[in-house]
């Protein structure tokens, strides 16, 4: 099907049309997934559909170079149209020149892959034969549509928008459901292998294990390291398993099935996460509350003055079954969101974990020798804050760029393919510092790295954290 | 272009929606109803919203008639030996004589049974909208989908705005009213869903993939098939079956007198009919997507505002087969503005 045709302003908005393919309009909503300024999404939309529309990419037999040209197509439309706005700012503008520029590169490279490639990849699938072997993913991280995907341009319209709010890839929830909520959580019943608790969250304990004690000190933002050792955590990280995915339909049960126990036993033997949460929404606890999992790797958040360094002791794991692919976290569940949602309630009441404290892996996660953000990239988009009840993180200032200097690379911005807001926020604040001060904004950095240093050395010897590769690491085994 | 200082200044016009805009995106988007005349106004980020009864109520002529007329403040304007009242005084005014107004429009056009129907709607139109400060300035009205009894009156409705609004400087953008409706409310969903308008004369349907129509129709029954059913089998004008369907009518209770049950019923018919048409509709049509994705109905004018009309609609849904999944029905965010709001949002993306 095809919605193209010339057609007159007259009759746009009220002639009836065949729908665009679904495979343009997937491609098409990836990008207007971030525009959050409805006219701009509807110029966007309305210039791509009606200006081309499929047209002869239609004829292309390869999808992922099909998807890429819809892509780039989809950029020129919205390079087009910034271009055209006054209102548009000079870096908007640059921004989606950059997006376009590597969506051009990234569909040659598709080209030549489809081309040469096939049969090398198609050799390289390697298939899960389940058991106690690690998990390992069906289809290459990195592949052909993820590089399509990964030209995802930067936010055109932050500075439009100032609203805007980060595109979810989850389906959404409302925020308060029907029917009575208990007003505190309390465990209702229990048996062998599992805990019922009030508000309806029930947790799988039979792959329960104990982790390490937790022992971590606080840092003030100011004066640095605060007397005193805490062992309680103080927040949730969010992540995503980034294991095998295979189709949520009927007759898939034995491989879902196994899949996720394969994933379970592996992540139980490395004491990954303090909670997974499968596909089906079912929650197992892996790695006991009151101790440590091995989830965070380098890391950096903060709340108000204090700073938290050592993110595996100080805050609780919980991993959804998914992973990371074509620039976005793979859309979770509705029963893995409901499920994580009670999960939240219940581990903030229990700890007393501020909102603020429920932040994504990929907010935090840093390559602490190259001074990079986005070390591991799992959840660097598209939480769905909202409808866990919790503050949109993506748009606060992010802390190890804005207290700690820490940059990004193109690395990332083709992976992840924008800046998310918090992250713009953060360079403003230096941007601001360095004017008052009259000096450069890579002076600043330098001096707030170097106390990164000077404190990170300080904080107690930790094996279970990762150590990092000089390159960003864009996609790994676990979230 | 400038922000308007002169906009919503006659009386008799309620406006809504926050402080004016100075910004340079200023555009006008209208909702021609049978029922009432919205307009609203802003940039992308808000719009302010004016709104008038589209009807009439005629007086004769006498001085002292007319300067009580103009010491009030009313809306009028003088006809030979008639003072024509217009927009949302003609309503109190028929309250006061016992007696129905008049309408301009009939089941969302022009009314031809009406001949002051012309000179009234524009009357009103100008009453919320200035003539553009500069020449071609895009304004959207919504217009309902052709009707089978409607369509070649639809035509005459449609140019007669359109000329209109282009004497008054501007260049018209005709919308589809239910379009519009997914326009001002979908914008998350990728303006993907179906978008239905329950005015007085008519409901309005479209279903929209990303902002494309791929499915518009309209059935000619709307607030004012209830409003006259009801008033004939409890012998009551129509009128005050509107007024108190507007004050009290609440679908989740149960009726508790007569036209409380008239009510109940002729909506419970509404509604049938409506999602009955939809069925068929959407069976039919070759256009619509391909796509496992479910889809959000949104529901917004008048007829669709009493509490508990959603989950009426909602139930009766559940009962018909779609081709479809249906994520949500939800209501407008304001059910009497967003016909308007979505014309801006056309307005603005087609400057």
């Amino acid at each position: 099907m095809t919605a193209t045709t010339s057609i007159s302003t007259e009759q746009k908005y009220r002639l009836e049309r065949d729908a665009c393919g679904r495979e343009f309009g997937t491609e098409l909503s990836r990008l207007t997934g971030d525009i959050e300024d409805p006219v701009l999404k509807l110029k966007y939309l309305r210039g791509a559909i009606d200006h081309g529309g499929e047209g002869p990419v239609d004829l292309v037999p390869c999808a992922p170079v099909r998807r890429a040209w819809y892509r780039m197509r989809g950029l020129e439309m919205l390079h087009r149209i910034v271009r055209s706005d006054a209102s548009a700012s000079q870096i908007v503008v640059e921004r989606v020149q950059m997006a376009r520029r590597a969506a051009r590169r990234s569909l040659g490279g598709v080209i030549a892959g489809a081309l040469f490639l096939i049969p090398a990849l198609f050799a390289g699938i390697v298939i899960n034969i389940g058991g106690e072997q690690e998990p390992v993913q069906i289809a290459e991280t990195k592949s052909a549509s993820t590089a399509a995907a990964a030209t995802s341009m930067p936010e055109p319209i932050d500075e439009m928008a100032p609203a805007q709010v980060m595109a979810q890839v989850a389906e959404s929830l409302p925020e308060e459901e029907l029917g009575v909520v208990p007003t505190t959580i309390w465990m209702a019943d229990r048996g062998p292998g599992w805990e019922l608790y009030s508000n309806g969250l029930r947790v799988e304990t039979s792959y329960t294990v104990a982790g390490k004690e937790r022992s971590y000190v606080v840092h003030h933002r100011d004066s640095g390291p605060q007397r005193g050792v805490h062992t309680k955590p103080v927040g949730i990280i969010f992540h995503t398993s980034e294991s095998d995915l295979w189709p949520l339909e009927e007759g898939y049960e034995r491989e879902l099935r196994r899949s996720s126990a394969s994933l379970l036993k592996y992540l139980q033997r490395v004491q990954a996460y303090n909670y997974l949460i499968d596909r089906f929404g079912r929650v197992y606890r892996v790695v006991e509350d009151e101790t440590r999992a091995n989830h965070a790797g380098r890391g950096i958040w903060a709340r108000n003055e204090d700073v938290y360094l050592d993110l595996n002791s100080a805050f609780l794991g919980v991993s959804f079954e998914s992973r990371w692919e074509g620039g976005r976290t793979l859309p979770i569940t509705r029963a893995q969101l409901i499920a994580g949602r009670n999960l939240t309630h219940y581990l903030r009441q229990r700890f007393a974990i501020a909102p603020e404290m429920c932040v994504t892996h990929g907010l935090t996660s840093v390559n602490a020798k190259r001074k990079l953000i986005g070390y591991h990239l799992d959840w660097a988009r598209g939480f769905p804050f909202e409808a866990f009840g919790l503050p949109n993180l993506y748009t606060q200032p992010t802390p190890s760029v804005a207290l700690f200097g820490f940059s990004y690379d193109e690395d990332f911005l083709n992976t992840v393919g924008e800046p998310w807001p918090g992250l713009l926020a953060a360079d403003r604040l230096l941007a601001t510092e360095a004017r008052e001060r009259s000096t450069t904004i890579e002076e600043v950095r330098r001096e707030r790295q170097s106390r990164y240093q000077e404190w990170s050395k300080q904080a107690p010897a930790d094996a279970s954290v990762a150590r990092e590769s000089p390159t960003p690491q864009i996609a790994d085994k676990r979230g | 272009m400038e922000d308007r200082s002169d906009f919503g200044a006659e009386s008799g016009s309620s406006t809504s929606g926050g402080a004016h805009n100075t910004s340079t995106r200023t555009r006008f988007g209208l909702d021609v109803g049978t029922s009432k005349v919205v307009s609203a106004k802003g940039d992308s980020s808000k719009a302010d919203t004016g709104a008038q009864l589209n009807a009439f109520f005629i007086v004769p002529y006498s001085s002292l008639h007319e300067s009580t007329l103009q010491q009030s403040r009313v809306n009028f304007y003088r006809e030979g030996d008639e003072l024509v009242i217009y927009g949302s005084d003609a309503e109190k005014f028929a309250h006061m004589f016992n007696a129905e107004v008049r309408r301009p429009m009939a089941k969302g056009i022009l009314n031809p049974a009406e001949h002051a129907a012309t000179h009234v709607l524009e009357t009103i139109l100008g009453s919320l909208i200035p003539t553009a400060r500069s020449s071609g300035e895009m304004l959207a009205f919504s217009v309902p989908a052709a009707a089978r009894e409607t369509g070649a009156e639809l035509t005459y409705h449609e140019e007669t705005i359109k000329r209109y609004l282009r004497d008054r400087g501007y260049t018209p953008l005709a919308v589809n009213e239910g379009l519009a409706v997914v326009l001002a409310e979908l914008s998350k969903e990728n303006f993907t869903g179906i978008g239905i308008s329950c005015g007085g004369g008519m409901c309005n349907v479209a279903f929209s993939f990303l902002s494309i129509p791929s499915l518009t129709f309209s059935i000619p029954h709307g607030g004012d098939f209830i409003d006259s059913s009801v008033g004939a089998v409890v012998h009551e004008p129509a009128t005050r079956v509107k007024a108190i369907k507007e004050e009290s009518l609440d679908l989740t209770r149960a009726a508790t007198d007569k036209i409380d049950k008239a009510l109940h019923i002729y909506y419970d018919k509404l509604i049938d009919m409506l999602v009955e048409e939809l069925s068929r509709a959407v069976t039919k049509s070759q256009r619509l997507p391909r796509t496992d994705q479910a889809l959000p109905i949104v529901l917004a004018g008048g007829t669709a505002k009493p509490n508990g009309f959603r989950d009426r609609f909602e139930k009766a849904l559940h009962r018909r087969a779609l081709p479809f999944q249906v994520s949500e029905v939800r209501l407008a965010s304001d059910p009497l503005t967003a016909t308007a709001r979505g014309a801006l949002v056309a307005a603005l993306a087609e400057r």
